[in-house]
């Protein structure tokens, strides 16, 4: 990924190689308010720059501004100053949501549709019809696990089952951007292992995917590039790895490994000028996982 | 899934607004707003024994009960379709803005004039549909009932000894009683006043805060325009008020903005046996189709810069 310190920013719209999903510009957001005199400032000069393919996790505590950046992107807020563009297209503009599908926090679908019937509203929408719909329909609830639940009403779909829903009607017209707000929020751990599935599913796709969370660990699993934002200024963003590995300290994992061995290999670095051994032990599961196996031992 | 390819947009403004508005059509009946048709049912059917104050000869009795049919039909298609298309249209809007099914739709590629209109015509279709329906009971019960006054009144006649031009004169006057053309342009003179409603109910949900507010300023227009022109007419002629030109360009203009439902009497007209003529109800047509348009580009104006 281009940063804001490695590349100026350009609208590129005759290179498709080269223009970014997204592009946000020096975006600010001010909000006016009847209980002060000064508007409130929800974004502050954030610019962002996500190339194709990529998925770029934008975190931060509540109320940092996560949500309302995408809400400019999506063009339900105009901006203050700034600008965003998707695929070079303005945000502002209706045909640049032609190729984005876009998740909500916490959404609620109309109860009184099914899941079926749900995908085929927003597919048609899209300019879907005909057999390309139904087809579509069906692919989207095969993707999200919902076959089974394809003709319930939505007002009986559990949080996950919606979140599920809602993912795949922001695929339903396959776009090349999804942008997610809070995928996990209130589901349960094994909803969430499934939605971050499909997550990488879209990536391993080559869909871009622009996903806010305040979970960081599920961040780290899914996203290749993060952008730190607080109080709606972005205060750190670079590639994932680079940003999370400590440089002066390596890690190696030994399995089978005696006691004699491990002692061998502390007295080798201890004899090493310079270098030392910072910690040995057992890496551990996390909770997360342990408790996602224990669930399928019990299933199976 | 299929490669990532981005399917081309085939979607156009009528298609857009035809799947939103079908889609708020059947919002509204799953919300089981077809249980008042059972209400009508009861109205037009009990009308036939309202008992009117009688101080015409017995050959009068036959048409007062196809004038109560009607004027009770006719009332209860106006409440019912005033109170359907204001809450109906003040009840959208909000509901999906709070439960943030609003994002998803205009996270599409949809305009957002595209959105205000397919809610509104999903409510006029759920409104016309209901009209319909009452239409249809209502001329039923008038023809059923028509045929048998104009036995009974020819029967009397005949007992009594009446003349036979008398008696085709009598018949006549009955049958101009029953269903007819004229009153199906009464019924349609009704949509035309719900759709007005609907429209002014879009707009002002698209400001307002809540469903109630967006409800009570929607039936205190309903209200005022009933006497607006009265109240036009009274400030004009009232002393130096009516000479000037601000008073009339002030007049003008809200008879621009507000609706005159006393336009809209020739219903009562009609109740009353009158023809109504096909000019008249051009004239009609064309002042709902006005303040319908005005009121949603008005909508769409306010809509087209609010930010979620």
């Amino acid at each position: 990924m281009l940063t804001s310190a490695g590349c100026e920013y350009m609208l590129c719209p005759l290179m498709p190689e080269t223009t970014p999903a997204v592009e946000i510009r020096n975006l600010v957001k001010d909000f006016k308010t009847s209980f002060r005199h000064k508007p409130l400032r929800a974004v502050d000069d954030v610019s962002i720059r996500i190339m194709p393919g990529e998925v770029y996790g934008l975190i931060g505590p509540n109320g940092s501004g996560k949500s309302t950046t995408m809400k400019a992107l999506l063009g339900l807020v105009a901006p203050t100053s700034g600008k965003c563009a998707i695929f070079g297209k303005d945000s502002l503009m209706v045909d640049s949501r032609n190729e984005v599908g876009f998740l909500p926090e916490n959404p609620y679908f109309y109860k009184h549709l099914s899941g079926a019937e749900t995908l085929r509203f927003y597919g048609k929408l899209c300019g879907l019809a005909g057999k390309d719909l139904a087809g579509r329909v069906n692919e989207m609830l095969a993707l999200v696990d919902l076959e089974g639940a394809r003709d319930r009403r939505i007002g009986g779909y559990s949080k996950g089952m919606l979140q599920r829903i809602g993912l795949a009607q922001a695929l339903i017209q396959e776009p090349r951007l999804v942008i997610l707000d809070e995928p996990t929020a209130g589901v349960d751990p094994v909803g969430s292992r499934q939605i971050r599935d499909l997550i990488l599913k879209l990536r391993d796709r080559g869909i871009t995917v622009f996903l806010c969370s305040h979970l960081l660990e599920q961040v780290q699993e899914v996203c290749d590039h993060v952008g730190i934002i607080f109080q709606g200024r972005m205060i750190r963003e670079g590639r994932l790895e680079e940003l999370i590995s400590i440089e002066d300290q390596t890690d190696i994992v030994l399995k089978d490994a005696t006691p004699e061995l491990i002692a061998k290999i502390t007295a080798l670095v201890e004899d090493t000028p310079g270098a030392s051994v910072v910690r040995t032990g057992k890496p551990r599961t996390t909770l997360e996982r342990l408790f996602l196996r224990e669930i399928r031992d019990e299933e199976q | 899934m299929s490669t990532p390819t981005s399917i081309p947009m085939q979607g156009s403004h009528f298609s857009r607004i035809l799947t939103i508005s079908t889609h708020t059509f059947t919002q509204l009946v799953r919300m089981k707003v077809f249980y008042f048709l059972a209400i009508f049912a009861v109205i037009a059917i009990a009308s036939n024994f309202f008992e009117l104050p009688q101080h015409e000869g017995p050959e009068a009795v036959g048409a007062n009960v196809l004038r109560s049919i009607k004027s009770w039909s006719l009332g209860a298609m106006t409440l019912f379709s005033v109170v359907l298309s204001i809450v109906a249209t003040a009840l959208l809007l909000p509901k999906d803005v709070e439960d943030r099914t609003l994002y998803t739709i205009l996270a599409k590629p949809v305009p957002r004039f595209d959105y205000l209109a397919g809610k509104l015509l999903g409510v006029l279709l759920l409104v016309f549909v209901s009209l319909a329906l009452m239409d249809g009971l209502m001329t039923a019960v008038l023809h059923i009932r028509t045929g048998m006054v104009v036995a009974e009144q020819t029967e009397m006649a005949q007992a009594m000894g009446w003349p036979q031009d008398a008696i085709a004169s009598l018949r006549a006057d009955t049958l101009a009683h029953g269903p007819d053309a004229s009153l199906q342009g009464a019924v349609f003179a009704v949509f035309l006043r719900a759709s007005i409603m609907a429209s002014l109910a879009l707009l002002i949900s698209t400001f307002s805060t809540s469903t109630l507010f967006t409800t009570i300023v929607s039936f205190l227009i309903y209200f005022i325009g009933h006497f607006q022109a009265d109240a036009r007419d009274v400030w004009l002629q009232a002393g130096q008020a009516g000479e000037g030109v601000f008073a009339r360009l002030a007049s003008l203009l809200l008879a621009l903005v507000l609706p005159d439902f006393q336009l809209f009497n020739v219903i009562d007209a009609v109740i009353q046996g009158e023809a109504l003529p096909l000019l008249a109800l051009g004239k009609l047509t064309l002042v709902g189709v006005y303040y319908a348009l005005f009121f949603t580009f008005a909508s769409w104006f306010i809509f087209a810069d609010k930010e979620f």
